[in-house]
């Protein structure tokens, strides 16, 4: 009892040291959606750095590598992987993102089909889409709360509680502080997230092993084959592996916190020097999957999801309660911080794409900026709801997310890339890619072995090209425009 | 020319961190104890960084 009081108290000192950062430092003006979403666009290279790693080194970064690792071995390499690729297409695509953002007085990503393709049919099928991704997304991320508040509880304390009242404050911070609350909250959660990992990847295998070399050797001593990728198309082998990397790869900047992220840049220069920055932050992972190895010397035999536990729990086995307080308290923020993000661009979506240009709310600056805030409140609910309920299929859901959210590519590459791209081959596009990941699930054995993500690309991609050459492109001038602005 | 370079430097590591994997799928040779897929991996990681930063320099110079 009095370990759990000692652990909880250090993760909720930490959350609330977080919150209070960033409602300091943001010292937030919000009279507008712009102000409030995407950070009055004035986020120069720093910040903008904390808010990129912050949103994207989530807990299931956290758990699930560490799981990935102690649960299949050499499979949870790609985590390591598809980052850097990410950066290599952000590094072209991303300013030209922030230029027509920034030229058209965008704030979410279907914005960009607006402008680019005329068609609000088409906007709100995107933003219907994004919607319904991000979801589970932001489920997935309470499991992850979930799970670390039960380990540090030492079972004493009931995790709905405990969560509920991470998201009510979460919540409460989104409405205060908007995009830049999430940046400044971001320096704390990011220095404590790099901090427990390196600890964790250094002493686990310590413990176990005597350091890396020796934990390594044990591990394919007693699973051999663990450390390489079975060939070809078996369960999680080669083909899984190449196909998952490139799907995960080319979905990176396909989420719409990221999109709201590349709209708050200052400049385009910020965003390349981010692109050459963050894949070094990957490096951190390779410390969270020794953790997850040294957990199966020291914690054998943990089955599936349970799995994603082993790390944690193995702290816990070794460490005293306060040091368990701090990593696990490094974990919670990295499950709010993504959160808070997750929540501001869906209900941004909804407030501008779906009330805003489909039923005509009202436009003017305050009554958007206030329909936002109360939306980040309801959804708030409805994915705690959500999780609530439903909670055991969301490793399923969050695999269809990356996959989903993945169809927005074609549409986005073509924008900039090809004139004759029309509205009705981007719709189709998608309607299609979806259409092949619903029906993946009666076709497995037809994937060999791929990620089915990858197929349903390949799909969207040839229907959008098919469908925009016998289609009507846009008038000419509103392309000129759309690509003049790209280039600025 | 410059933007062949480009292309080639932007190519080079995201073909490393996905088509090649098959190649890399190895144990040996390996350093203490590091599988060589492992190695190549991060090898990549750190490489990808540098390659976007040759890149920036000549987009600089054009």
């Amino acid at each position: 009892m009095t370990s759990a009081f000692i652990a909880l108290g250090i993760v909720a000192v930490v959350i609330i040291a977080a919150v209070t950062l960033g409602v300091i430092a943001a010292r937030a003006n919000l009279n507008s959606p712009t102000d409030f979403v995407v950070g009055g666009r004035s986020l120069g290279s720093v910040l903008l750095w904390l808010l990129m790693a912050g949103e994207i080194y989530t807990s299931f970064t956290f758990l699930g590598a560490a799981g990935y690792a102690y649960g299949l071995g050499a499979p949870a390499f790609y985590i390591l992987c598809y980052g850097p690729v990410a950066y290599i297409i952000g590094y072209f695509l991303t300013p030209k993102i922030r230029s027509v953002g920034a030229a058209f007085g965008m704030i979410t990503q279907p914005d960009i089909f607006r402008a680019r393709y005329g068609s609000q049919a088409l906007a709100g099928l995107a933003a219907l889409v994004g919607f319904f991704f991000l979801i589970p997304y932001i489920t997935l991320q309470l499991t992850g709360l979930q799970l670390l508040l039960s380990i540090a509880g030492y079972g004493f304390v009931e995790p709905y509680v405990a969560v509920a009242v991470a998201v009510a404050l979460i919540t409460g911070f989104v409405w205060a502080t908007g995009l830049r609350g999430t940046a400044w909250a971001s320096v704390l959660k990011d220095t404590l997230v790099l901090a427990a990992a390196i600890f964790a990847g250094i002493v686990l295998p310590l413990h176990a092993a005597g350091g890396w070399g020796g934990m390594l050797r044990a591990v394919t001593s007693s699973h051999p084959g663990w450390l390489t990728l079975s060939p070809g198309a078996s369960p999680h082998g080669v083909a899984w592996f190449v196909t998952s990397v490139i799907v995960s790869a080319a979905g990176f900047f396909m989420w719409p916190p990221s999109t709201a992220a590349i709209f708050s840049s200052k400049s385009g220069d910020a965003l390349r020097r981010n692109a050459m920055l963050l894949p070094l932050y990957s490096l951190l992972i390779v410390f969270v999957l020794f953790a997850g190895f040294a957990a199966l010397l020291i914690m054998p035999g943990l089955k599936g999801t349970a799995g994603d536990q082993a790390f944690m729990l193995s702290i816990r086995q070794i460490y005293p309660a306060w040091l368990l307080g701090l990593v696990a308290a490094a974990g919670c923020l990295a499950a709010l911080v993504p959160v808070s993000a997750q929540l501001l661009a869906a209900a941004s979506i909804f407030a501008k794409n779906i009330a805003g240009d489909m039923l005509h709310a009202p436009s003017d600056d305050r009554s958007r900026t206030r329909l936002t805030r109360i939306l980040v409140i309801v959804l708030a609910l409805l994915a705690y709801g959500l999780w609530f309920a439903l909670k055991v299929y969301l490793v399923d859901l969050l695999l269809y997310a990356y996959n989903g959210i993945v169809q927005f590519l074609p549409g986005t590459l073509l924008a900039f890339g090809w004139r004759r791209t029309t509205a009705w081959g981007v719709g189709s596009g998608i309607v299609a890619g979806i259409g092949v990941l619903i029906a993946a699930n009666w076709l497995g054995a037809l994937m060999h072995g791929m990620n089915p993500g990858i197929v349903a690309l390949a799909v969207n991609f040839a229907v959008t090209i098919a469908v925009s050459t016998l289609t009507a492109p846009p008038p000419a001038d509103v392309i000129d425009r759309f690509i003049a602005a790209s280039n600025d | 020319m410059k933007r062949y370079a480009a292309i080639v430097l932007a190519a080079v590591p995201a073909i490393a961190l996905t088509l090649a994997i098959p190649f890399a799928n190895r144990m040996e040779p390996s350093v203490g104890g590091a599988p060589f897929l492992l190695l190549w991996i991060v090898g990549w990681v750190v490489a990808a960084p540098i390659c976007l930063f040759c890149i920036s320099r000549l987009e600089r110079r054009a």
